[in-house]
């Protein structure tokens, strides 16, 4: 196929875009597509606010204020203020800045996790896909072995125990999803050890080690950061279900998950304090979910020939 | 022929899979602090008293022989017995040591018969609510990459994936159940009440559901069968649902045995929340009250569900694809 | 004339849409095709043939827009829509190249086969429309037809597929087919033989026949009148024949003086071995066998023995050019593995030098693919896709320690020199390169080391018939200058004809013959041999007719090879004794061996012995 466009009509023009890295190519495609504009749009407003409003403003998440505490949202009954735009909760603490601040160490920790996924997954893969064998068939039973755990109990059976420390928490979440990134990378790594080059590198005495690390890895990896995006929406959501069940970071540190189980309380009367938080997680979710999917588009677009 | 020697092999593997789940779970229960006989007696009760009750349990003896011990049981059946539950039903016990009214404990088993049925039919709605939603929009968008379906497909499954499930199960009930009155929400008393907790779930199997088909049939459509087919005469109706569909479907199988995995965390949530009475809310609550044979059971049972739910998606996968070698 | 044609192309311009770029693939083309007349189509890669075959059937891409007329039958069917098209799709039929990507490979052949039966005739029975398959699977000798109908695609094999599909095109009794390349995958003896069928096929259902071919010779075999295109236009029409004698357009004239002669007039002479020295062998092979273990479908726990290649003895000389040469699973492949160290033998030795290679490691090992190159098949796959071409040549010599980076530089620059690579490509990305380009950028890659002895796989079957001159000057002075020794592996007997002074004929796993290029064209000893050679596609005299040499079937498996000579079953020449013992290596003398019943043992006393590469 190849072969057809080359040698045919005449020289071909030459293809610029084509020798750009995969990578750039495919972040070059998807921000061209509007979803993946209007992800990074929400993003980019609600990183600077997490990192900007909770100070600026003064107001100390922590602080009780039994005068204004149960005030409404904006428009949201009868005694909103523009102080606490997104209402407060039963002892007067601000809605709008405990959702910032979890927001912080959602995001904190749902990176992290996601970073230590990717190490463990993506080296585990390779080994597994390059060298085959034995040591394919022991990676493939680990990974069978731990997707037939639902982590949630590991989690809540490891974490359950006394008060879980971030670093912890970013263990279990990390551990919980590289059995997915392995396989992918190992079947990936299958289908190109077999491509010629390799064998080249191979009949030139290039170890195994320096084929892996030189040729295979800056061609495999890169793919794979970019659905990893999805992955720190996905853990970010694990983080708070644990911090719902009171297993993760520990009040009175305000993150989505206590602050949504403290608000299910109040359910009937003060219904923004568990709903608030929840339309916070999922507006930077659907902005982080819209870049991902747009960058696995493009992905598919790019390795599809297109 | 080939059926039977696939279903030996798999079924052995799996047996040593649950094996080591098992195991697995049973040393970490051990390992990681939290005393369930201080648990048991409450925190009134004398430090000896607890030494003798967890050395009469064979709470003390070494790991592997503790083990040895349990799995001797459960192959003849035994799943032991709750440390916490007690017989007559209550949920949970924890009463003063010197309480005499406990009683019997119930059986692992019983609580997990009881307890399966109810999650399964949860799963199973779950299941054709998001299967049925899926293919209509996944289908839609494969057939046709950048159209209107697309759009939506990738508007939606973006939005869904982002609504964190516990939150969702709650604003759902106080939308559907306090304010709209629709559909009861918390507990069981029929199988109305399945409806909102299996809604909640379908929420979060849907979008991965919808990307791997939409993705699935858009690459199936540019096989070249598919064009050759045309030339040869079929009909596009007859091309898409004899032949884009079924080789769509192997992708789609393998997904749905890896799903069961996350599928179970969400069960698990949702029940608690709702208070739905299924296998989920028996978990939390057992990993709570440090339960370990309860736990232990559990975990043996899920393993065990997601050894054969595999087996059955490769089978069905090899049956259709005979390609595929497993 | 008497009929009105049965297809009727008039001013057909086919383009790439505006969106895409909007170059020009077919310009103006007409000509027709009588009923029952079979046409050929012949150009280059890229010259618009497969858009033409697609125009003519109306299955033109969507990315494609066309204007002018394709009447068939009367009827214009450029761009008739779908629904109109289908009714039409009982006359029409298409059997393109690539015949294992064209049915679902999740159904039975048969039952696919049934199903485009009876979406094209309405009418027809489910039991009708099966008898009617397996009756023409019969047809086309596909052995245990009945049983065959449901077996899926991944279960035949190129050759099989492509019969199966000719049933597919011809099962609704059409009266045009388009035949878009349909030999190209597959190996010269089946291809001879699937373009009989065709012709059989087509003669007893009175079809016309469009047969499209990259490859002269073998639209020869079929077609009365052929038509020649060139970069989208049609230049030249003729009865094949006089096409052939008398060609007028320029064009054609050089596609014909390209076509490589294998019985006349062979231009540059290979060198042959010194008559009376004794020379000594550089690689050497003894009773090399390897077999590997598939597991078996359809067993309980049953493993099957897949003896790729088989108690395999030969020498190779220094200074040799020295050519395995046998179809698809041969076993040259393997071989290839083995000779390279990407895999050792089950059995026997390799000795390099003296040396056994299976035996070295570590700093021995690393000397030894200092001496012995590998240059590989595909242009596109061999080359990593994001390094540079002076990166890529520096790799091996740094991997062998070499570590000044001005001298690293030097050796690159003095090697592209030598291969005749522009040195402005240093710090390039080979995108955009062509197929040739490519594979200089191999060889330099192999040549950098230094090597005595280069191994060629395939390295020349992707290129074109210039390319493969320019490449074979450029192997021919490397010899020279640097006293190398080439192993090439090849299907292409006109290559080796070409480059080669002696030959090894490898079948199903053993070498059955191995005699020096004159002998085994004009003299050959092994009947497998003499069928290879009757199915070359040449616009010469052929001396050996395919008919009296090959029978119809395809190879055994070679997971289950059956006792005695694995040709038997193909052989013409097949007797008693074929059955029951496989034949081992006989000398013809001079060096010279076939392994067949029929060679007469040399002198008496002297049974069958394996002898090595001394002078007879």
């Amino acid at each position: 196929m190849g072969l057809d466009s080359l040698v045919a009509l005449g020289p071909q023009p030459a293809e610029p875009e084509a020798s750009r890295s995969i990578g750039r190519r495919i972040i070059g495609r998807a921000a061209r597509s509007g979803g993946f504009r209007i992800g990074l749009a929400i993003l980019a407003v609600l990183a600077l606010a997490a990192a900007l409003y909770p100070d600026l403003s003064g107001i100390d998440p922590n602080k009780m204020d039994v005068r204004a505490r149960l005030l409404p949202p904006l428009f949201g009954g009868a005694q909103w203020s523009l102080g606490h735009p997104l209402g407060t909760d039963q002892i007067g603490r601000d809605m709008l800045v405990r959702c910032l601040i979890g927001l912080r160490y959602s995001f904190l920790i749902g990176v992290a996790s996601v970073a230590l996924t990717l190490a463990i997954g993506c080296t585990l893969g390779m080994v597994a896909g390059y060298f085959g064998g034995r040591t394919d068939t022991v990676v493939m039973r680990i990974t069978d072995a731990q997707l037939s755990i639902p982590m949630i109990i590991l989690a809540i059976a490891v974490l359950g125990v006394s008060r879980p420390t971030i670093p912890a928490i970013i263990l279990v979440l990390g551990l919980s999803n590289w059995p997915v990134y392995a396989r992918v990378m190992r079947s990936v790594v299958m289908a190109e050890r077999g491509r010629e080059y390799v064998r080249a590198a191979q009949v030139s005495g290039a170890s195994h080690a320096r084929i892996v690390v030189r040729l295979l890895a800056p061609l495999l990896v890169p793919p794979l950061l970019f659905a990893s995006v999805l992955d720190i929406a996905r853990m970010m959501i694990f983080e708070s279900t644990l911090g719902f069940l009171g297993l993760g970071v520990q009040p009175p540190t305000p993150t989505f998950g206590n602050v949504i189980a403290d608000g299910r309380k109040y359910l009937l009367n003060a219904w923004w304090i568990a709903t608030m938080p929840g339309l916070f997680l999922g507006l930077t979710l659907t902005g982080i979910n819209l870049i991902g999917a747009s960058c696995e588009r493009a992905r598919n677009a790019i390795h599809g020939g297109a | 022929m080939f059926v039977l020697s696939f279903l030996a092999r798999r079924l052995a593997q799996g047996a040593v899979i649950i094996s080591l789940v098992s195991l697995l779970i049973f040393t970490l229960l051990r390992v990681v602090p939290g005393d369930p006989v201080r648990l048991m007696v409450g925190g009134m009760a004398p430090d000896s008293l607890v030494e003798q009750i967890a050395a009469e349990m064979g709470l003390r003896d070494p790991i592997l022989v503790q083990f040895g011990r349990y799995a001797a049981h459960v192959v003849r059946g035994d799943l032991g017995h709750s440390f916490v539950r007690p017989a007559n039903g209550a949920a949970t016990g924890g009463a003063n040591f010197d309480d005499t009214t406990r009683g019997e404990r119930a059986a692992v088993a019983d609580l997990i018969r009881d307890a399966l049925p109810m999650t399964l039919q949860l799963a199973a709605l779950a299941l054709v609510f998001a299967l049925a939603f899926s293919a209509l929009v996944g289908i839609a968008a494969g057939l046709r990459p950048g159209g209107v379906a697309d759009k939506v497909a990738f508007a939606v499954s973006s939005i869904f994936i982002s609504l964190p499930n516990f939150w969702l199960a709650i604003v759902l009930a106080l939308l559907f159940s306090v304010k709209l009155g629709w559909l009861p929400a918390i507990g069981y008393g029929g199988f109305s009440y399945t409806i909102l907790p299996a809604l909640v779930l379908a929420v979060e199997l849907s979008p991965v559901l919808i990307r791997t088909l939409s993705g699935a049939v858009a690459a199936q459509m540019s096989e070249s069968y598919v064009t050759v087919g045309r030339i040869r005469g079929l009909s596009e109706t007859r091309i898409v649902a004899a032949h884009v569909l079924r080789n769509a479907a192997v992708p789609m199988l393998n997904l749905l045995g890896v799903q069961f995995s996350g599928l179970l965390g969400g069960v698990i949530i949702v029940e608690y929340i709702l208070d739905y009475p299924g296998l989920g809310l028996l978990t939390i609550n057992a990993v709570l009250q440090r339960d370990f044979p309860l736990i232990q059971g559990i975990a043996i049972v899920t393993s065990a569900i997601f050894v054969v739910i595999n087996i059955v998606v490769d089978l069905a996968a090899t049956i259709i694809d005979p390609r595929l070698e497993y | 004339m008497g009929e009105a044609p049965i297809l009727s192309v008039r001013d057909l311009s086919v383009a790439l849409a505006p969106a895409f770029g909007g170059r020009r693939l077919l310009d103006g083309i007409s000509f027709d095709i009588a009923p029952r007349e079979i046409v050929g189509v012949v150009g280059a890669t890229g010259a618009g043939k497969t858009v033409l075959a697609k125009a003519v059937v109306n299955g033109l891409d969507q990315t494609l827009s066309a204007s002018g007329t394709v009447r068939f039958r009367g009827r214009d069917i450029l761009g008739l829509d779908p629904r109109a098209m289908r009714p039409l799709r009982r006359d029409i039929a298409y059997v393109g190249a690539n015949p294992m990507g064209a049915l679902d490979p999740t159904l039975p052949v048969g039952r696919q086969i049934a199903e485009k039966m009876r979406a094209v005739a309405p009418g027809v029975t489910e039991g009708e429309a099966r008898r009617r398959v397996i009756a023409l699977l019969e047809a086309v000798r596909i052995p245990s037809a009945a049983r065959r109908f449901h077996d899926y695609p991944s279960q035949f094999s190129g050759g099989m597929m492509q019969r199966a599909l000719l049933v597919d095109a011809m099962i609704s009794d059409p009266a045009l087919l388009v035949a878009d390349n349909v030999t190209q995958p597959l190996d010269v003896t089946v291809a001879a033989q699937v373009i009989r069928l065709m012709r059989e096929l087509t003669a007893q259902f009175q079809t016309a026949i469009l047969f499209v071919s990259s490859s002269l010779p073998v639209a020869r075999e079929a077609a009365a009148r052929t038509l020649v295109i060139d970069a989208g236009r049609l230049v030249e029409e003729q009865p094949t024949d006089a096409l052939v004698a008398r060609p007028v357009h320029a064009y054609t004239r050089e596609l014909v003086a390209q076509i490589p002669t294998i019985w006349t007039g062979v231009p540059a002479q290979p060198r042959s071995r010194e008559a009376g020295a004794a020379p000594r062998p550089i690689i050497s092979l003894e009773d090399v066998s390897q077999t590997y273990r598939a597991r078996e479908r359809g067993t309980f726990a049953g493993t099957g023995e897949l003896r790729a290649v088989r108690n395999v003895t030969f020498d190779i000389a220094k200074g040799d050019s020295f050519a395995v040469v046998g179809e698809s699973g041969c076993g040259k492949s393997t071989l290839m593995r083995l000779l390279s160290r990407l895999e050792r033998p089950s059995a026997g030795r390799i000795l390099c030098e003296g040396q056994d290679i299976a035996r070295l490691s570590g700093g021995a090992l690393l000397r030894f693919r200092r001496k012995l190159q590998l240059v590989l098949q595909d242009p596109f796959d061999s080359l990593p896709p994001r390094t540079a071409i002076g990166a890529m040549l520096e790799a091996p010599l740094r991997i062998h320690g070499w570590r000044d980076a001005a001298r690293i530089r030097d050796k690159v620059r003095a090697v592209m020199n030598d291969v005749g690579l522009s040195l402005a490509l240093y710090d390039a990305l080979p995108l955009g390169l062509s197929a040739g380009q490519r594979q200089r950028i191999n060889v330099a890659r192999a040549m950098v080391l230094d090597p005595e002895i280069l191994l060629m796989d395939e390295t020349l079957s992707a290129l074109d018939q210039t390319e493969q001159f320019r490449l074979l000057a450029l192997f021919d002075k490397l010899q020279s200058a640097h006293g190398l020794t080439y192993i090439f592996i090849s299907h292409d007997l006109a290559m080796v004809r070409k480059a080669c002074n002696r030959v090894a004929v490898m079948y199903l796993g053993e070498v059955v013959e191995l005699a020096d290029n004159e002998r085994l064209f004009f003299d050959p000893g092994h009947p497998y041999t003499r069928a290879l050679l009757s199915a070359m596609p040449t616009l010469e005299e052929r001396r050996y007719r395919p008919e009296d040499c090959l029978l119809d079937g395809e190879p055994p498996s070679p997971i289950d090879l059956p006792a005695g000579c694995a040709f038997r079953s193909r052989c013409p020449r097949a007797f008693a004794p074929c059955a029951g013992q496989s034949p081992a290596l006989v000398t013809r003398g001079a060096g010279d061996f076939a392994s067949c019943h029929h060679v007469p043992a040399p002198g008496a006393g002297l049974a069958q012995a394996v002898a090595m590469g001394s002078t007879g």
